[in-house]
């Protein structure tokens, strides 16, 4: 009997169901034992039944709900909701199910200013009211799956890696759980830390060609040659991606680039702008150089509170 | 706005070698300073990472203040240059979360400087008085 898989994108760029399909040869080990009862990326399934007769929206029931991104609005929300309903585990993948993702940035402002920015405020656009017709509303903010519902398995990543999906599929056909570790990305760095910045920090860009001619084994951290690596408050995992390959490197330190952030804290209720502030200025580095400290450190997990409108002082 | 019903929750993370000491000759010299500081001793200001001082002025506390030893007097050396350059992170961001730079404060105090140590802590309980609740109590 094959388990069937209803999957989901809500506010999101697709990039995850690419995922899903970058799987590869072990996806045709797979694909005998999946059966995908609703995957509006690939087939065509209608909410309101065929010729839109039902009053009610419905997906099939399955054994196993995947949902990639955010949610952004009503509609989302009862997509989740009814994804839930039917489905017997539920994994949110990628960054913006798991913690609302680049689109969580949005979670800075209040939605007004949002609206005026983007329909009245910027110089490219004619002002225009914003549209209300036909389209499911905002909610006042980007939320992730497991504020809405209960998720059993989580997928970060931006886009999340097909090892791990892969892996995480047979490890539920096996009725198996499966976590990533509770560990940092420099856990799985193998740079080396002297606990000293060297220089001031740099723009993201800036003369990375340098590194390009080092070696990564044995070079220095990232952090300390000055440019900003969310590694020690990020959740590993992106290792996975080098299969077999020993030692285990870390996604974006393989290709000599810091690491963004894009796996989340490492424990759920984690603060990563918090501790990074911590880390920077323990090495000697000048926090007052980053450049929107609140987008460096939130860029992937705005929702579940973190990224927020500043209060205002009275 | 000065509410004069408010009695502001205070924590003071004070380093074991100088400020507690400090206090604790405030204690023994029976000087007087508001009951709403709550200290906490630490071994060195240097250790008190800043999400100890965030969760605590978004979860409760309307003030925090860290006391080490003067700069240069650092049991460990340097402790509390660490703790200096973890406070201008701490302050930035406050801004943030949206928070009165006033709610923290970093302040040198030898285990001598009891006196001091009074009137610091009596001097910040009246300007958080001054400036009222969190904005995170509800």
């Amino acid at each position: 009997m094959s388990v069937k898989i209803a999957e989901e994108w809500l506010a999101c760029c697709g990039g995850c169901e690419v995922t899903i399909l970058d799987i590869g040869e072990p996806l045709l080990d797979l694909l005998p034992k999946l059966e995908f009862v609703h995957i509006p990326v690939l087939a065509d399934h209608k909410y309101f039944g065929q010729t839109g007769e039902k009053d009610k929206l419905e997906i099939p029931e399955a054994d196993v709900g995947i949902i990639s991104g955010g949610i952004r609005n009503e509609e989302h929300k009862e997509i989740t909701t009814e994804m839930r309903n039917k489905c017997k585990t539920l994994i949110a993948l990628g960054s913006c199910a798991c913690f609302g993702g680049i689109p969580a940035l949005a979670n800075q402002f209040p939605l007004q200013e949002l609206y005026d920015k983007v329909y009245r405020g910027s110089v490219s656009t004619d002002s225009a009211d914003t549209p209300n017709q036909d389209i499911p509303p905002l909610l006042d903010r980007v939320y992730a799956v497991d504020e809405v519902v209960k998720v059993d398995v989580y997928l970060p990543g931006c886009p999340s890696a097909p090892q791990i999906v892969a892996q995480a599929l047979i490890s539920l056909l096996e009725g198996k759980p499966f976590a990533l570790p509770e560990r940092s990305v420099c856990d799985d760095c193998p740079v080396k830390r002297e606990k000293k910045a060297l220089v001031s920090i740099k723009r993201p860009l800036e003369s990375m060609l340098d590194l390009e001619k080092e070696e990564l084994v044995g070079s220095r951290c990232f952090m300390e040659k000055g440019f900003l690596c969310l590694g020690p408050v990020t959740k590993t995992g992106c290792y996975m991606t080098s299969g077999e390959e020993q030692p285990h490197i870390p996604r974006c330190i393989k290709g000599l680039m810091p690491c963004r952030g894009c796996f989340g804290p490492i424990r759920k209720d984690a603060n990563p702008m918090v501790d990074m502030m911590g880390a920077i200025s323990s090495i000697g580095l000048n926090a007052q150089e980053i450049p929107d400290r609140a987008a460096t450190f939130y860029r992937y997990v705005g929702a579940q509170g973190r990224l927020r409108p500043i209060p205002k002082r009275n | 706005m000065t509410n004069t019903n408010f009695d502001p929750i205070i924590l003071s993370f004070c380093c074991n070698w100088c400020s507690y000491a400090g206090a604790d000759l405030a204690g023994i010299s029976r000087l007087q300073y508001p009951t709403n500081v709550r200290i906490i001793r630490v071994m060195c200001s240097g250790m008190v990472h800043p999400n100890l001082v965030i969760d605590a002025l978004t979860k409760g506390a309307d003030g925090v203040i860290i006391c080490g030893c003067h700069i240069g007097d650092c049991h460990y050396l340097e402790g509390n240059l660490k703790a200096q350059s973890r406070a201008e992170a701490i302050k930035l961001m406050l801004q943030d979360f949206g928070i009165e730079d006033e709610r923290f404060r970093i302040e040198w105090i030898s285990a001598s400087e009891g006196p001091r140590f009074a009137q610091v802590m009596k001097d910040f309980t009246e300007e958080i008085k001054k400036i009222g609740p969190s904005p995170y109590k509800v």
